[in-house]
């Protein structure tokens, strides 16, 4: 019988749980199972495993659930070592709010469970996954054949630093020579590099006719090196290093700086994210809208973007944002607002294809046309700008002087004058020097530095009047619209005019009406909604996010967008925008001196990688040697001046060798043959063993794109590693939520550097450190009795640096919390926690490390979020309306100038197509969408989620399905213009149909068609593998539903990549046509 | 209050509450379905909180949609136990009387819940079709992640249901047995919100002493019109629900 009792526990033992629970006396009743605790304590009865053990603050670990990026706190309980319950960490403003301040005991936290979605409640359910890989696995087959050994960890870094050949035992490979990481080092003179990269860049500003000359010099002068470039013609590809491609997918704060410490010992440049497959574009528009004029030019932008201050905001515009399902994200969002909806004080309208559960609790709910975002943005524009509706204070600011005198946090570019060319098209914003209004300067930084500073010009009370946008001592007020002619020395005339005439003057080149019938809806709607948008003060907000964002025009839909705040200068303001604020951790803080480890200092020195990378990111095209003048134009892949982390560019980069040919790629917690959009030409570009010779993955299982690998080295789950997970922008309160071991790993453990550790990314990094013998790891790597040896001597003194950061640090732990924090993690193994050389590693910051890790991270209190009506964690800069730096570069396609101002911009192919040929016959416009239960890649694997979501469906409109005769159930087949077989080519000759369950609604566009993300696998269990000569049988549950991310659309100029924003970055997921197929 | 998330306020109505004497305090549960976001969250977390194993669940999220395009609502409906104060499950169970194998619990800790005593069910199967809300299922001894090389290893650790420690193996009780939502009466027991309400992400679920007027779920259902499921039924469920929509058109009378 397995519920007999057999042991008891002491009185004094349950009263002290009892005490914890804070359950006082509880009266009795006749049935065992609820009678008094403590009554059967008393008889005896209670054996110590039938108290609740899951309340014991013992038996509870904090940490960062990672199963979406939002990130939210967890509260993990654990028995016998096994996490078995995972619920919402209450220290953590992501799931409790207002959240439990730092001072509250752990010992009374722990009876606050707070609120968690529900994928992060099956997190524990990837750690215990079967199909978890342990050891490293060998390709034992073609590359996507499934078939492995596994190998040791020791041989496999051998093997990939080495080279030779590797696969002999496969068909055709009896003889392949692979190049090994070793041959790649070839340049590795910290001064050489240096010095090419310094010439580099000078080669890049010479003009193309220059250049042939200026690269025989080049190559005078570096003779020596000559050999360790790739292309010794084209010196700006830079050295051989750069032919170790390194990208990921789920990267955070921690990993990342660990990631870099190699590759920079290595001398790469190309290490690349993934943020275009999420919104690239929404990310580098506001980069683009946050670059600071800095002396003379445009620079320092952020990559980051704005999202709405919604516990405080009475108006919310959200486009193509379902905060409800995803968008960083359910918890902490929802939270924030359900009530305050109920009671009427926050008006929402939501403009999606698609009711969302967020449209579903929306006052309005507009069915925009996918793709057309802009025209309703640009229709608000024009009636906000005619109806004078902005806030003419704010715009008028000219720079931050002025901006403080009326307490305003953040200043817009809106008045200053822009230059216009003969055609009238904006470039530059005008150089007081040139209209002999006052002369440039020289200026020194605060290192001493000199630079060049030019005064920018607005016009005030009629006339020009010269001013310093950073100046924070001679306010200057602009007049808005402008558009008049100035004189330079010569008395040449110079046409100008405000940014805000440019912006009138675009929103002017369609009417409501026209706007209206572009994006499917009409001009009363759009008046209706830019007036209430002007209608709150600064407690109004358009908060947008991947719905606008992945097109082909995501730059300009999210700019337009974005400008919108502008109008109503809504940043920095309580109810307003705001952006993420973070406690930080490689100890660089500006705030304090206290961070104990500076990693600028005491990690691996860097070398200065050069070189254009194989995605051709931060560099003009114009400016590369393979340009020679207008006939190179259309470039033959895109060059991306303003963007980075281009997800769809790498592997297709790499199959058509351009601009180089890369030898050896790694792959981090990524899967783009998945999630990109005609993820099907990634896994051709895999395929490819001439182009690709070497492809290793770090996965946790054998998943849709680490398959294709040649080496997979196991990873460590989200539970058991460590990560800095940061902060997301819709969150007021500045934090650092901490991800840290909380369960041992069922990895192999392996030694490296002497030292007994599961194998792990971080591992792998340190293990090819050792072999190349790199300077900053190993022992006394970080300095004299400082060892680089593990990850958590790399990942504890960033923990400090968290303690430490800002003017107070946080309370040192008592005795008592030491106790729990040993006590608590008693059941990790030494090769994972080790007290001792924990405390060694920390140093005197032990006490306040054991206070952060106690709670899951740092958390700033909710009291000092704001301060009075405004952020407390500002952004506090100009946020540009006009975008010179966007202006002065070209399209690499067509060769024209890109445009310095949101407008409408219609879906077009790289060549700037509009793709009606490819719809022709494809009458059904397909977009995606995410469930709260799913992620992507990596939900799949948890039992909870599937059993309660087995499988997603194509969904539809009635009507639609009245056309097509199908109801829901039926089985269909998506097909289009650029996949008419409707397949997965899996490679082999393995296909997979894209046949999914039609689901009919209500709740969409007739004409639109989407799925949710996350089923449809081909990989991580869902199917038969061969390791080691044994047969390992797939979960065919894992297999449901259908993925069609293979029928969108490749472009038909680029052929190997899906649709893309040639500006922003972001890929096109929302708008192929498509036809449905009744099976 | 506005400064305390809602949770911290029922955690310390529920601590007052477990002060008093049995006889004075009534455990209710209300669900603002206005402020219910269709997350699943209570839906997991009970499954993860009581191991629940496939397919059943204790309290599904039914979503409904009305109306034509564009002018559509969507409504998510939380349906755990009604805990019902006249319980026709318990009527249709045929181990009755003293030691019974499912009662109304009048007494203790568990005063007003639904009670099922896995040691005296006999797992005939009666009870379930006798509930008008489909609260009760039968435990096949199914497992999560059947059909993978192994059982993953918090699945067979223990659950508290009912304050006991519930390992799962064989043919251990509860596998056989109907089951159903107790408002985690185990977690009442140690001073603890029920799962479904702590985890709520909308903050839609209230729970603690309807006895008690400082409560928040009393104060939230005195000021709003409240609903029933199957009020038709006469079942006099203990779960009340704030909602736009009229709820017997989506659940029926």
């Amino acid at each position: 019988m397995a519920n007999k009792n057999t042991h008891t526990v002491s009185r004094r033992d349950f009263l002290k749980t009892s005490a914890l629970a804070g359950c006082g006396a509880v009266v009795a009743t006749h049935f065992d199972f609820a009678r008094d605790l403590i009554a059967r304590v008393e008889a005896g009865e209670l054996t110590q495993a039938e108290a609740y053990e899951l309340l014991k603050a013992e038996n509870t670990l904090y940490s960062v659930c990672l199963n979406c990026n939002t990130g939210c706190g967890i509260k993990v309980k654990i028995l016998d070592g096994v996490a078995v319950k995972i619920d919402g960490n209450p220290y953590n403003p992501f799931n409790l709010h207002p959240h439990l301040e730092m001072k509250t005991a752990p010992g009374e936290a722990v009876k606050l469970d707070a609120g968690l979605c529900p994928k992060g409640q099956a997190g524990h359910q990837g750690a215990y996954d079967p199909y978890r890989v342990t050891r490293v696995l060998k390709r034992a087959g073609r590359r996507g054949e499934n078939k492995w050994i596994s190998i040791p960890f020791a041989q496999a870094i051998d093997e990939i630093v080495d080279g030779g050949i590797l696969f002999a035992q496969v068909p055709g490979e009896a003889t392949r020579q692979v190049t090994g990481l070793k041959e790649l080092y070839a340049l590795t003179d910290a001064k050489a590099f240096e010095e090419m990269g310094k010439d580099v860049a000078a080669l890049r500003k010479k003009k193309s006719e220059e250049r042939a000359a200026a690269v025989s010099e080049f190559k005078t002068k570096h003779a020596a090196s000559l050999a360790a470039l790739i292309d010794p013609e084209h010196p700006d590809f830079g050295p051989k290093n750069n032919q170790f491609v390194y990208f990921w997918g789920r990267k955070k704060g921690g990993r990342s700086n660990f990631a870099a410490a190699f590759t920079g010992s290595f001398g790469t440049a190309n290490t690349h994210g993934h943020t275009t497959v999420c919104q690239g574009s929404l990310y580098f528009a506001c980069k683009a809208m946050s670059e600071q004029y800095v002396g003379n030019s445009f620079k320092d932008g952020q990559k980051f973007y704005w999202q709405a201050d919604q516990e405080n905001s009475e108006y919310i515009l959200f486009v193509g944002a379902n905060l409800f399902d995803g968008n960083y994200g359910p918890t902490n969002r929802a939270m924030r607002m359900t009530q305050r909806m109920a009671d009427g004080k926050l008006t929402m309208t939501v403009l999606d294809p698609r009711c969302t559960k967020l449209a579903a609790k929306a006052q309005r709910w507009v069915p925009v046309l996918p793709g057309t975002d802009a025209a309703f943005a640009m229709g608000m524009t024009r009636w906000i700008l005619e109806n004078k509706k902005y806030d003419a204070k704010f715009l008028a600011c000219c720079n931050k002087a002025e901006a403080t005198a009326i307490k305003e946090l953040t200043w817009s570019n809106g008045p200053w004058l822009v230059k216009l060319d003969k055609e009238g098209k904006p470039g530059k914003f005008l150089r007081a020097q040139e209209v002999g209004l006052k002369a440039a300067e020289k200026r020194t930084d605060k290192d001493g530095k000199e630079f060049d500073f030019e005064y920018l010009v607005a016009i005030r009370e009629g006339q020009p009047v010269a001013f310093d946008p950073n100046d924070d001592k001679e306010a200057v007020v602009g007049e808005l619209f402008v558009d008049t002619v100035l004189k330079d020395a010569d008395g040449k005339e110079i046409k100008v005019k405000s940014s805000l005439q440019l912006m009138l003057e675009t929103a002017k080149e369609k009417t409501l009406a026209e706007y209206a019938t572009l994006c499917g809806t009409d001009a009363a709607t759009i008046e209706a909604v830019a007036r209430e948008f002007t209608s709150f003060g600064k407690k109004a907000c358009v908060d947008v996010h991947r719905g606008p964002a992945q097109h082909t025009n995501g730059f300009y839909n999210i700019a337009s967008f974005m400008n919108l705040n502008l109008l109503i200068g809504n940043f920095d303001w309580k109810g307003g925008m705001i952006a993420a604020s973070t406690f930080n951790i490689d100890g660089t803080s500006s705030s304090t001196d206290k961070q104990p480890f500076n990693f600028k200092k005491i990690g691996p020195k860097g070398l200065k990688t050069f070189g254009t990378s194989i995605i051709r990111h931060d560099v003009k095209y114009e400016e590369s040697t393979l340009f020679a003048g207008k006939e190179s134009y259309p470039a033959k892949r895109n060059w991306w001046p303003i963007s980075s982390d281009v997800y769809e560019e790498i592997l297709p980069s790499i199959a058509d060798g351009y601009p180089y040919q890369a030898k050896v790629a790694f792959s981090y917690m990524g899967a783009p043959t998945y999630s990109l959009p005609a993820g099907h030409t990634q896994i051709a570009a895999l395929l490819d063993l001439d182009k690709l010779p070497l492809y290793i993955a770090s996965d946790i299982v054998i998943g849709p794109t680490s398959m294709y690998a040649d080496y997979i080295i196991p990873d460590l789950h989200f539970l058991e590693r460590w990560e800095f997970q940061g902060s997301h922008p819709n969150m007021p309160v500045r934090i650092q939520p901490v991800r840290q071991p909380v369960i041992a790993s069922p990895n192999e453990v392996v030694t490296v550097f002497g030292e007994e550790q599961p194998i792990s990314y971080e591992t792998f990094w340190l293990a090819l450190a050792e072999k190349f013998g790199f300077k900053g790891f190993g022992k006394n790597g970080f300095g004299e009795g400082q060892d680089f040896t593990r990850p958590d001597d790399f990942y504890l003194r960033m923990v400090a640096n968290i303690a430490l950061d800002r003017k107070e640090s946080v309370a040192d732990a008592s005795q008592e919390e030491i106790d729990l924090f040993l006590q608590s993690r008693r059941h990790l193994p030494k090769n994972v926690f080790d007290a001792e050389r924990w405390q060694k590693i920390a140093g005197p910051a032990w006490p306040k490390v054991v206070t952060v890790l106690n709670r899951g991270g740092r958390f700033d209190s909710q009291e000092v979020t704001y301060k009075g009506e405004q952020a407390a964690n500002k952004y506090g800069k100009q946020i540009n309306l006009y975008q010179e730096k966007t202006a002065g570069c070209k399209d690499a396609f067509t060769g024209k100038s890109y445009y310095g101002l949101a407008r409408y911009v219609p879906v077009a192919d790289t060549l700037g197509v509009e793709p009606t040929k490819l719809a022709e016959g494809y009458p059904l416009h397909l977009i995606t969408q995410r469930d709260v239960r799913h992620t992507k890649a990596r939900t799949i694997t948890m039992p909870y989620l599937t059993d309660l979501m087995p499988e997603n469906g194509i969904i539809l409109h009635t009507s639609d399905a009245k056309k097509l005769g199908v109801k829901t159930g039926d089985q269909v087949k998506v097909v289009s213009a650029t996949n008419t077989e409707g397949v997965w080519d899996l490679g082999n000759g393995n296909k997979k149909a894209m046949i999914g369950k039609v689901q009919v609604t209500e709740t969409i566009r007739p004409g639109v068609v989407t799925f949710t993300l996350g089923h449809g696998h081909w990989d991580s269990g869902a199917v038969d593998v061969t390791i080691d000569g044994k047969t390992v049988k797939g979960d065919k549950n894992r297999a449901g539903g259908v993925h069609a991310n293979a029928a969108m659309w490749v472009d038909p100029h680029l052929k190997n990549t899906c649709m893309i924003d040639k500006v922003g970055g972001s890929v096109s997921f929302y708008d192929t046509r498509i036809k449905l197929i009744k099976v | 209050m506005d400064n305390e998330d809602i949770l911290v306020v029922m955690q310390r109505d529920l601590e007052r509450a477990l002060q008093k004497p049995d006889k004075d305090r009534r455990w209710a549960m209300l669900i603002d379905l206005r402020k219910c976001v269709g997350c699943h969250a209570c839906t997991v977390g009970c499954v993860s909180e009581n191991k629940l194993p496939p397919g059943m669940y204790y309290r599904p999220v039914h979503e409904y949609e009305q109306g034509e395009y564009p002018k559509v609502s969507r409504t998510f409906l939380p349906r755990p136990c009604m805990q019902c104060d006249k319980p026709p499950c318990v009527a249709a169970c045929p181990v009755k009387g003293k030691g019974g194998a499912t009662w109304k619990e009048t007494r203790g800790l568990g005063a007003g819940i639904v009670m099922i005593d896995y040691g005296q069910c006999i797992g005939c199967g009666a009870c379930v079709p006798a509930c008008p809300y489909d609260a009760r299922t039968m435990d096949e001894g199914r497992f999560h992640g059947e059909g993978t090389p192994a059982v993953q290893k918090y699945l067979s650790k223990a659950s508290f249901e009912y304050g006991k420690k519930w390992e799962r193996s064989g043919s251990n009780q509860p596998i056989g047995n109907a089951r159903k939502c107790h408002f985690c009466v185990h977690r009442l027991a140690a001073g603890q919100l029920p799962v479904c309400i702590t985890t709520c992400i909308g903050r839609s679920g209230y729970f603690g002493d309807l006895n008690d007027p400082q409560s928040l779920i009393a104060q939230v259902k005195k000021a709003n019109k409240v609903q029933t499921l199957k009020p038709a039924k006469g079942t006099a469920p203990r779960v009340y629900y704030v909602a736009n929509e009229k709820l017997e058109v989506l659940y029926g009378k």
